[in-house]
């Protein structure tokens, strides 16, 4: 429910600079400890996202690799919601000299349904593994 | 009574059983082996219990092991016994892959971290990478008696330990209880409630009416009813409001009140145990006496004079008479080429894919297939056991649904020492990977400000010393361990396994033991079979 709010205050009014502080604020808490705060990655473990052709290209391909995770990449389905992937989603395309256009939740919610995606649910159960 | 003969004729395991098996196949071949192996129900364990036994001694023939871990040296300890000449490259200035423990001194940085010093008092430790062996994996087992290796029983489930979940739904949110309230009221209920619709004749379709009454008995004996009106109404083994004791003070104790069921339901708490353990979630493993790295250790006791330490892999070609490995020492900067028979490769594929190969197109996109587990550990040395002190905990794991924590697990040895050393989370996937965005400082707080809630007035206070890891941030790790999709498993793990030219890949990626020790040796000890049958050819 909290993410349809959310998802429809930032259609009706919120402001272009507001989401890009917002998914730097997401960036920042998700993303950082391998793609780093200056989007440059480290050579030989985790790609670059400034100047990334694949960041900057077709957004539903970008949605579905955060959404479902690649290689060392987790899933980011179940632990961020739409909005806020949005968000991220925005600023990775739009940060560091990045010119492309953002996401909207609304693009999120549909590659989510397209891809068959986890919802955002907190786990019956601790994980126990190893 | 099956195998009678069996059973009092040879011991259930150990080197007598293994010397008759020997026995078993000289004498009749593999056919008699498994014939024997059924007898004993052996062929339930899908693990294997002993090295490949290959036979033959081999001169002049060298194979290159990339990656001193546990598959490594595995491989490099059987063929060097069989005459192989084994060259052991390892990146690191120390052998053991993930099976590291930190202890007082042990320097360590993460990719894009701050370094770190372990500063926990002596006999303080963490195991960083595998911490518990269940008492199936019998390979990993297999090592440890072979090297003497001390073991200690590590407490994977402890009825005692704490359940606090501060996002369930109902009556029981930020409720700190035990796993055995939990445990007995949900079971007693639903027990009871099954109990009351088979009387009351409500299932009398599904069930005839001896059966019934069978039935009815099991649950009044497994949820602890009465027999009288089969309900339930707490049980001792969920506690007591005051224990019982001496003589007429606390005398027989006063019984505690069990959980509303209703609230008990709408927690969700009841999905914190199954009706059995998982097969690799054993309540009975085992742990080496003071860390982990004692396996290790045992290994490069026996192989260390083989592995060139510091010596980082550039490029590995596969030719049609040999194997040609570029390395370069990271102490000197010089590269050099080392030339094979056979390569060996328990790199993990995190890594792999990311070192220049002549692999075909086919491999390399097989390479990219898995997927590598974020997971982010902490050890937190406590000045007090209060855990034992106060809250009567052995070992075991307190869970809760904190983000980012997932379980707090206290230490399975030096009981009531003076201090002792516990996980203070233990994370995977997307909770990991924000876990390892915060700075060692911002880690030991989030942890404490987590455990302080489940033990109010203890935690905090008790904290002396800090040591965490985020394997995905690891070099040369790159991840936790290697997981795979259906499709993944299906399409790419069997190219994987079956390697490419002169070239095998070992290592816990190439098991169904994922992530676990007896997947490294396992895989290992099937690779240096098809080595040994290709060489010795």
């Amino acid at each position: 429910m909290k993410r349809w709010i959310v998802a429809a205050m930032l259609g009706l009014g919120a402001q272009a600079g507001a989401q890009t502080l917002d998914g730097k604020a997401v960036f920042a808490a998700n993303c950082a400890a391998c793609h780093q705060a200056t989007g440059a990655g480290i050579p030989g473990a985790f790609p670059a996202l400034k100047g990334n052709r694949f960041v900057q290209g077709d957004p539903d391909a970008v949605i579905t690799t955060v959404l479902m995770g690649r290689g060392g990449m987790p899933t980011f389905a179940e632990s961020i919601d739409d909005a806020q992937l949005a968000q991220v989603i925005s600023y990775i395309r739009q940060g560091w000299g990045n010119q492309a256009e953002p996401v909207s939740p609304q693009a999120v919610q549909a590659v989510r349904h397209k891809v068959n995606a986890s919802e955002v649910l907190r786990p019956d159960a601790p994980a126990n593994a190893h | 009574m099956p195998n009678q003969l069996n059973d009092s004729l040879f011991a259930p395991s150990g080197p007598s059983r293994r010397h008759f098996l020997a026995k078993a196949m000289a004498v009749g071949g593999s056919g008699l082996l498994l014939a024997n192996m059924k007898a004993w129900g052996m062929d339930l364990a899908s693990t294997r219990d002993a090295p490949p036994a290959m036979q033959g001694r081999v001169k002049g023939k060298t194979v290159v092991i990339l990656g001193a871990g546990l598959a490594g040296m595995t491989a490099a300890y059987e063929m060097s016994k069989l005459g192989y000449t084994c060259k052991l490259i390892e990146a690191r200035a120390f052998a053991g892959g993930r099976c590291q423990t930190a202890r007082r001194g042990k320097q360590f940085e993460e990719l894009g971290g701050e370094a770190q010093l372990c500063e926990f008092d002596k006999g303080q430790y963490i195991n960083m990478g595998p911490w518990r062996i269940p008492f199936n994996h019998r390979s990993t087992l297999h090592y440890t008696s072979e090297f003497g290796v001390p073991l200690e029983l590590f407490n994977n489930d402890n009825d005692a330990a704490y359940v606090y979940n501060d996002n369930a739904k109902g009556a029981l949110a930020g409720r700190r209880l035990r796993m055995f309230e939990i445990k007995a009221d949900m079971r007693g209920y639903v027990d009871e409630l099954l109990a009351k619709s088979l009387k009351g004749g409500l299932m009398d379709q599904q069930i005839t009416a001896d059966d019934k009454t069978l039935l009815i008995d099991y649950l009044v004996s497994e949820g602890y009813l009465s027999k009288k009106d089969l309900s339930y109404r707490g049980t001792d083994g969920r506690g007591f409001k005051v224990n019982p004791g001496a003589g007429m003070s606390p005398g027989p104790g006063v019984p505690s009140d069990p959980l509303a069921f209703s609230d008990l339901l709408q927690s969700k708490l009841g999905h914190i145990y199954k009706s059995v353990h998982e097969f690799k979630q054993q309540a009975t493993m085992l742990q080496p006496v003071g860390g982990m790295d004692q396996i290790a250790k045992g290994f490069e006791k026996r192989v260390g004079k083989m592995i060139r330490y510091n010596t980082e892999v550039t490029s590995l070609r596969n030719l049609p008479d040999k194997v040609e490995v570029q390395v370069k020492d990271l102490r000197t900067g010089v590269a050099s080429v080392i030339s094979a028979d056979f390569c060996l490769c328990t790199i993990p594929l995190s890594v792999l894919r990311q070192v220049d190969t002549d692999f075909s197109d086919k491999f390399k996109t097989a390479l990219q297939a898995a997927a590598y587990a974020p997971v982010a550990k902490i050890g937190l040395q406590m000045g007090r056991r209060f855990w034992e002190e106060d809250d009567g905990i052995y070992g075991g794991h307190v869970y809760t649904d904190t983000k980012g924590i997932n379980l707090i697990s206290l230490p399975s040895g030096n009981w009531q020492g003076k201090k002792g050393t516990l996980l203070g989370f233990y994370t995977f996937g997307a909770d990991a990977a924000a876990m390892s965005a915060r700075s060692n400082r911002e880690r030991i707080e989030y942890a404490l400000a987590a455990g302080e809630k489940i033990f109010p007035g203890q935690y905090r206070s008790a904290f002396e010393s800090a040591f965490s890891v985020a394997w995905h941030r690891v070099k040369y790790n790159l991840g936790g361990w290697a997981t795979w999709s259906e499709e993944a498993r299906a399409k790419a793990y069997p190219v994987l396994v079956e390697g490419e030219g002169r070239t095998l890949l070992a290592g816990e990626h190439m098991s169904y033991l994922g992530g676990w020790q007896a997947g490294a040796i396992e895989s290992s000890w099937q690779q240096i079979e098809r080595i040994h049958q290709r060489l010795s050819a």
